[in-house]
């Protein structure tokens, strides 16, 4: 598993995980998000099943078992969250952070130990360490109950399946032009965004926000100036276009 | 390859079931045998006191079928979770292997997994052979069955005008405890498969 340090000062640091060498084929390369500050660490989307002991194996060469206190998964699918039930017999202690709306889906994927805490539709604000991490409302985007997470003090908002692309094994790692990297997110984003309003209330909301670097789960990553190319790109898109078939 | 130990329960548990709704029909074969016998009068004494044991023993086959399926769907979910904890053993190990820096912050977790999957094991161990004993008891039942089947004949071969009506009721009691022998026979298939006292592959 390939880790990336993304952001560092001081113990607070960003690291994302992906481009998995022993991946199976067939299953759709995920970036996978860590976050620490002092002695407490996230871990962002921690993905699905197939992924769980290159992850675990990740995580253990940057913080120990006890310092991930947190996971985020930010809706339910099992490429963010399948692994849930591993997860439960390695961080017993550990709370789930995801939609309510998901709550009773999610726990079919086995949680006996780890604690479920329900993020409303509003979105919330959590401590970690030393820093505030706040959960962003990001409903229909493309699951029905659905957020990302802004770390303002780093300035990176982890933004998952919007932004995101799918791409050959070997892509780099950070958008180097929209012109040529539009098209590889143009389907996905039309096929897996089913709402124009839920697009355009997302720009709007993430638009006050000082994004430095913008961490979709699958795919390139975005940096200035393409973080605004982006929300421009995305603003234009017609998306939920299956129905019009 | 044996399969599973949740499968082999859980196939259990449906064969009981079926059990189950045979006794069901050999309760119901007592109730019309009953009514008959009530209608052919004293030609019929011995016949009508039969239909008693035949009551008694479909409720006792539906009882222990019940007891018997309700066992074995708990040690598929047991085995179900042994094979949970099974799984995420394999994966620990890969983890071990790669001895992260980290590595010994994870240890206690996976010592803690793996004393539950060993626990677990034993467990479904004693369960099974629980459940094996408790299947073999149940052949007493269709033991008795045959016996009264062949009573029942033998009751029928006086009864004049009724012998007819009798004899496919001592005909059904035989049919009735055969179908059920065999969902036991394919009961004790299945857990022999796995079998008795051997590691269990969960």
């Amino acid at each position: 598993m390939l880790a990336t340090v993304l952001y560092e000062d001081g113990d607070h640091r960003w690291i994302m995980f992906a481009r998995d060498p022993g991946k199976p084929d067939g299953i759709i390369d995920t970036n996978q998000y860590l976050i620490q500050s002092g002695k407490e660490a996230i871990l962002l989307d921690p993905g699905g099943i197939e992924l769980f002991a290159p992850m675990l194996s990740s995580v253990l060469k940057y913080v120990p078992a006890e310092g991930i206190t947190k996971l985020f998964a930010s809706h339910q699918d099992p490429d963010i969250i399948s692994s849930l039930g591993l997860w439960d017999q390695a961080l017993p202690n550990a709370e789930l952070y995801s939609p309510w709306l998901w709550e009773s889906f999610i726990r079919h994927f086995g949680m006996n130990n780890i604690t479920y805490k329900a993020i409303p539709d509003e979105g919330m604000t959590i401590t970690l360490g030393r820093i505030q991490l706040q959960f962003i409302p990001a409903h229909y985007l493309h699951s029905s109950g659905n957020f990302h997470v802004w770390d303002a003090k780093a300035g990176i908002l982890m933004s998952g399946d919007v932004g995101a692309a799918l791409e050959e094994p070997g892509a780099p790692l950070w958008v180097d032009s929209m012109e040529r990297h539009g098209p590889k997110m143009k389907k996905f984003h039309q096929r897996w965004m089913p709402s124009d309003a839920a697009k355009h209330d997302w720009i709007r909301r993430v638009s006050a926000l000082d994004i430095k670097i913008m961490a979709p789960q699958h795919g390139r990553l975005f940096k200035p100036p393409h973080v605004a190319d982006f929300l421009r790109w995305f603003e234009q898109l017609p998306v939920g276009v299956a129905i019009k078939g | 390859m044996a399969a599973p130990v949740f499968i082999i329960a859980a196939s259990v548990s449906a064969e009981l079931h079926q059990a189950m709704i045979e006794a069901r029909g050999l309760a119901l074969t007592a109730k019309n045998a009953r009514a008959l016998a009530v209608r052919a009068g004293s030609k019929t004494v011995g016949f009508r006191a039969i239909t008693d044991f035949i009551e008694e023993l479909a409720s006792a086959i539906i009882s222990q079928s019940r007891v018997i399926n309700h066992h074995a769907e708990k040690l598929s979910t047991q085995a179900v979770t042994a094979w949970h904890s099974d799984n995420a053993m394999a994966h620990f190990r890969w983890v071990e292997a790669q001895k992260p820096e980290h590595l010994a912050s994870i240890l206690p977790h996976i010592n803690h997994c793996d004393k539950q999957l060993d626990a677990l094991n034993h467990e479904l161990q004693i369960g099974l052979r629980d459940l094996i004993d408790q299947i073999d008891e149940s052949y007493k039942h269709i033991r008795t069955a045959n016996l009264i089947a062949t009573s029942s004949h033998v009751e029928a071969a006086t009864a004049g005008d009724f012998r007819e009506q009798l004899e496919v009721i001592a005909d059904n009691i035989r049919k009735t405890a055969d179908r059920i022998a065999a969902h036991l026979n394919r009961a004790n298939r299945l857990l022999s498969q796995n079998h008795r006292g051997t590691k269990i592959a969960c």
